[in-house]
């Protein structure tokens, strides 16, 4: 028994990675298809969404970069999807510098791939990147042209019909920041406060907890906590759209459900490791208090 | 007919091999990844700057109109200033530029943090129990004690003697169960990242490799 106590605890790790490898990569072979349970503040989220009415706004703000696309790119295609499906206009647009642009561009030109009767400057706009995102927001909340003169193409949006009646962010349904670092903590804690404007955040799950303080506020009306949120996400929109719910069971591609799989499978080795662990560790410790107490 | 991966797929697939090969053991192969990233990530730094930053907001505007837009002289001549401090006889001239930055973030962030952050939630942390249903009234006791616990833990004005040391000692399991959930959230970020590595590997290189989809 000893011995074997002894072997845990001196297990070489790379075992331990090679174990979260293959729980990793079994799941995305072989999908399990574990159940994913919704939480309130992604479903008050979802529902806030879905009480817009066509031709209202949403903005979409792409405040995070490829480190953590995983988390974030279901979060951003999937509410995407309901806006396009609610006939909501949307605002795409990036203030996380390295990288943010390229990925709002594949999310928006994959997700409008999907809805081909949508069309570019009425149904959705895409404003791209701009520097400084406190003071971008802080101008926004008066006058978004001022704080973007053209969008990502390049054109005046004067030209653009979608902003034929969208001046400011007081006239925006919502504001969606799919965010990793600090940048969805402006979005709270300027441009809601200054403009009033409702506030849904999408954090990476590193992120997430410092969040809730904000959800229970009252400052935030949604939030997709991680992988998770975005999983359960997937899951309200499949059971309200039917195409989505054939989308997500059909697609090849990534999805954050998928993604669950895996995350659910990693769980379990690391809760069953941490037991192991403690158990090996606390009899090797009685075993020496034994030993010292036969001495 | 499956479309064989593309060169940047392969080249993507090949540096995420190299940079979990760390895994195993230090090797050259990941230190020549970790260097090719951090060369990469500050090439496309200076680029995003550049052609992001510095020329829509300060180069075009001054070129095509600068009747218009003489004022931007002034932020680029305060952000030249920040580079004097490579020059040793005219550094100091960069701390007028360095203030003016700060005192703008000071202005800034103040009003954000007070209006923002510290107003909201005090009011929700002093809301009135009467008002509130069974359900609520728990959460909101356990939000009050909470906070109330912290912030003595967190006073440090006064040496805590036995009843002070005791909420302080409540305060501790709050911020540990924070920290627990904390760990808990960032564990299955870093997992997420793994998911999402493997996936690319996967379903975008070794499917189309051998054929599958």
């Amino acid at each position: 028994m000893a011995g074997f106590v002894d072997t845990l605890l001196n297990l070489d790790r790379r075992w331990l990675f090679l174990l979260v490898f293959i729980g990793v990569a079994l799941p995305i072979i072989l999908p399990i298809g574990l159940p994913v349970t919704t939480t309130g503040s992604t479903r008050a989220a979802f529902e806030h969404i879905e009480a817009l009415k066509p031709g209202d706004y949403v903005i979409i703000s792409f405040d995070y970069g490829p480190s953590s696309a995983p988390e974030n790119d279901p979060m951003a295609e999937g509410i995407m999807r309901q806006c396009f499906l609610k006939r909501v206009r949307v605002v795409v647009m990036v203030l996380y510098q390295l990288g943010g642009l390229q990925l709002a561009n594949n999310a928006l030109a994959k997700v409008t791939a999907e809805f081909p009767d949508l069309k570019y400057g009425v149904d959705y706009v895409n404003l791209g990147y701009k520097d400084g995102a406190a003071a971008v927001m802080k101008r926004m909340g008066d006058d978004i042209v001022g704080a973007f003169p053209t969008d990502v193409r390049g054109t005046p949006l004067a030209q653009i019909p979608l902003f034929k009646g969208l001046h400011s962010l007081k006239q925006v349904g919502v504001v969606v920041t799919i965010a990793t670092g600090i940048i969805g903590e402006y979005w709270i804690t300027q441009a809601h406060q200054q403009s009033g404007v409702p506030i849904i955040i999408g954090p990476t799950a590193v992120g997430a907890p410092k969040y809730y303080a904000y959800l229970n506020a009252g400052q935030l009306v949604g939030m997709l906590g991680g992988m998770k949120g975005a999983a359960e996400y997937e899951k309200l929109l499949a059971a309200r759209y039917p195409p989505l719910d054939r989308l997500y069971k059909t697609t090849h591609a990534f999805t954050a459900t998928k993604g669950m799989d895996a995350q659910t499978v990693i769980h379990f080795i690391i809760i069953v490791f941490i037991l192991i662990g403690n158990i090996a560790y606390m009899s090797r410790r009685a075993a020496q208090k034994r030993a010292a107490a036969a001495r | 007919m499956t479309p064989f991966p593309d060169i940047g797929t392969w080249v993507a697939a090949l540096l995420t091999l190299f940079a979990l090969s760390f895994l195993y053991k230090d090797n050259p192969l990941f230190r020549f990844t970790e260097s090719l990233f951090a060369g990469v990530s500050l090439g496309y730094y200076v680029g995003t700057t550049l052609n992001q930053t510095l020329v829509p907001n300060l180069i075009k505007p001054l070129t095509h109109d600068f009747n218009q837009n003489w004022d931007l002289l002034v932020p680029g001549l305060l952000g030249l200033l920040l580079y004097m401090r490579y020059v040793p006889k005219t550094g100091w001239v960069a701390r007028y530029a360095l203030a003016i930055y700060v005192a703008y973030y000071i202005g800034l962030d103040f009003t954000r943090r007070i209006h923002g952050e510290v107003l909201p939630q005090l009011g929700r942390a002093i809301v009135p129990l009467s008002h509130l249903d069974g359900h609520t009234i728990f959460y909101s006791l356990v939000f009050a004690i909470g906070v109330f616990s912290v912030l003595i833990y967190f006073f440090f004005s006064k040496e805590q003697d036995q009843v002070t040391r005791r909420i302080a000692r409540v305060g501790i399991w709050f911020l540990m169960v924070s920290f627990g959930a904390a760990f808990g959230f960032t564990v299955m970020g870093r997992v997420a990242l793994l998911i999402g590595r493997l996936n690319f590997l996967i379903l975008d290189w070794i499917y189309p490799l051998i054929g599958i989809r």
